[in-house]
């Protein structure tokens, strides 16, 4: 009697330890997710209620629309922009902080700062900086573009608020691969007659590997997602040029009150992130270089 | 002696003009946040002027006066600590709860159950979001507490973050507790969370920054002045029909500094916090 009681008590207390997580997981990401699914095939009303199921005709009529592959395209360079600068970036200021030095805790603050920083307030901070008038950075660069209203530098100016506040992250992580690189490997490199960038392409990159492909597809993800610096630098304009697939998510779902619209785009980006971590796994498997 | 002297001064100095060129570019790479704390100090007429000065002779407060009287600001702070306290309270309650279930027993199902868990950071809330906006919306639930909690009451991260902990935590342990015994949850409560008091510091702390920094959920669910958050505040100035620069990097100065120095002063618990939430293989 007393043993059948205590296994018992084995049995249930880790189901009851995970259900009340489990349930809230059910609550606010899978239920809405196999909505936004299903609604993908419905009409809904403005309160966002089924009306009727309509098969695949919402997903015909955004396939054969331009505006809809318009979008794809700009979530793609958004994306890319991002990735190129950010890794770029972050990959210089990691490399300059490997060896820790005189004071390195100062500078390796201020490559990280900015992820502290909420994209609303950096929004803010480079409305200022972008103003056409008396703006600093048109007075650095020595233009006069009215960076977020002109369909040329639009992208670019969202871009790079996005890029100035992911730099910090992944400076971060990247820190981490190249601080792993054995101190001996770098010697022997340096007697076998590497240069710095030699040392780097041949050695740092190599062993940092996990953490670069990790940041790669980290800032890949990140844009996609990335929504507070559109809303509030160009609104998704001027005309589309800066309407990614999140932001028309929230534009058809909000404030066009298109429930099903919204949904078709939500389930696209769902496909786009849901292929690059598919694709991360897979590489990841391949080719990360692991000691 | 003296070429070793020698040597011993160049490599000095040359450690020291690396350090000038790392911190010089540091501080290129924090420009926008060093303009903005300045100009916001400055009076509206001297804003526009090119070239641009970090300095003026007639330093004022007006811009901070004008976000302090024309918004509820202290409402929003408020309000943005509420929601962070609840949130970060949950998470860190129920992630314990699950981990300590995750890492602790053997049970059937268990690793397709922690698929479940891991599989909800390939779902970004951005993606589900229009959906629990109409489920709030027909709830009544909009401009609530509740709402605003909502979608962070729990997250994988954290569930990870804490399981990778309890993982290292010897399995012995536990038995010689039960031997002496201590109950499952008595283990939990005893041993287990006060051991991972710097773990649960690391996750509160990125939980913290992230929840505080949160924008499109807010935005949704809040359309009453007394229930916005501080990053709503702040989008406000910024898509307001007259843009004023010195409210706007007042406001922006208000809202990020708090975060500074939460960052400055916790960096090592922070930066441990997401090294350890990157899920990697």
């Amino acid at each position: 009697m007393e043993i059948k009681k205590k296994t018992k008590k084995i049995r249930y207390t880790p189901y009851l330890l995970i259900a009340p997580s489990l349930l809230l997981f059910c609550m606010f990401i899978y239920f809405p997710f196999v909505k936004s699914f299903l609604f993908s095939f419905a009409v809904t009303n403005r309160r966002g209620e089924l009306v009727k199921w309509v098969g695949l005709s919402n997903w015909i009529r955004m396939l054969s629309k331009p505006e809809f592959w318009g979008i794809v395209v700009v979530s793609l360079k958004f994306a890319l922009i991002n990735l190129v600068s950010t890794l770029l970036t972050s990959m210089i200021f990691a490399l300059l902080c490997t060896r820790p030095g005189l004071f390195s805790k100062s500078y390796q603050l201020f490559y990280s700062l900015p992820l502290a920083i909420a994209s609303a307030p950096a929004a803010a901070i480079w409305t200022f900086l972008f103003k056409q008038e008396g703006g600093i950075l048109n007075w650095v660069l020595g233009t006069h573009f009215a960076w977020t209203q002109e369909a040329n530098t639009a992208l670019l100016s969202c871009a790079l608020v996005n890029v100035w506040m992911n730099i910090g992250a992944s400076f971060i992580f990247l820190l981490v691969g190249f601080r792993s690189v054995p101190l001996e490997m770098i010697e022997s490199a340096t007697i076998d007659g590497a240069g710095p960038f030699g040392k780097t392409i041949h050695v740092m990159i190599p062993i940092a590997s996990p953490q670069i492909f990790f940041v790669f597809f980290l800032n890949i993800i990140t844009s996609f997602t990335t929504f507070a610096p559109i809303r509030l630098l160009t609104d998704g304009g001027p005309s589309t040029t800066t309407t990614t697939l999140i932001y028309a998510v929230y534009k058809w779902g909000i404030q066009n009150g298109r429930f099903e619209t919204s949904c078709v785009y939500a389930m696209t980006l769902f496909l786009f992130i849901f292929c690059t971590t598919r694709i991360q796994m897979a590489l990841e498997k391949r080719t990360v270089y692991y000691q | 002696m003296n070429e070793r002297t020698q040597q011993q001064i160049q490599k000095q100095g040359k450690a020291f003009f690396s350090f000038i060129f790392k911190f010089f570019l540091g501080i290129v790479f924090i420009m926008p946040l060093i303009f903005c704390i300045f100009y916001s100090f400055k009076p509206e007429t001297q804003i526009p002027v090119t070239p641009p000065t970090l300095f003026t002779k007639t330093p004022t407060l007006m811009h901070y006066a004008w976000v302090l009287t024309h918004m509820p600001f202290f409402t929003y702070v408020k309000n943005s600590l509420i929601v962070c306290f609840i949130s970060i309270a949950s998470q860190i309650t129920l992630s314990s709860l699950a981990a300590y279930g995750f890492s602790f027993f053997e049970f059937p199902g268990k690793k397709q159950l922690f698929s479940v868990v891991l599989a909800t950071m390939m779902i970004p809330s951005d993606i589900v979001i229009i959906m629990n906006y109409s489920l709030i919306q027909k709830l009544g639930l909009l401009d609530t507490y509740l709402a605003l909690v909502f979608p962070t009451l729990i997250s994988g991260t954290a569930i990870f973050m804490m399981r990778q902990y309890y993982l290292t935590i010897p399995r012995s342990l536990k038995d010689a507790a039960t031997i002496d015994g201590c109950t499952d949850m008595g283990f939990l409560f005893k041993i287990a969370v006060p051991l991972s008091v710097p773990t649960i510091a690391s996750l509160g702390l990125y939980l913290f920054i992230n929840i505080y920094n949160l924008f499109l959920w807010p935005l949704l669910v809040t359309n009453t002045d007394t229930m916005r958050t501080v990053q709503i505040g702040i989008s406000m100035i910024v898509t307001s029909e007259r843009l004023e620069y010195g409210p706007l990097l007042a406001g922006a100065t208000c809202c990020v500094v708090p975060v500074i120095l939460i960052f400055i002063f916790g960096q090592d618990y922070i930066v441990n916090g997401m090294i350890a939430g990157a899920v990697k293989g």
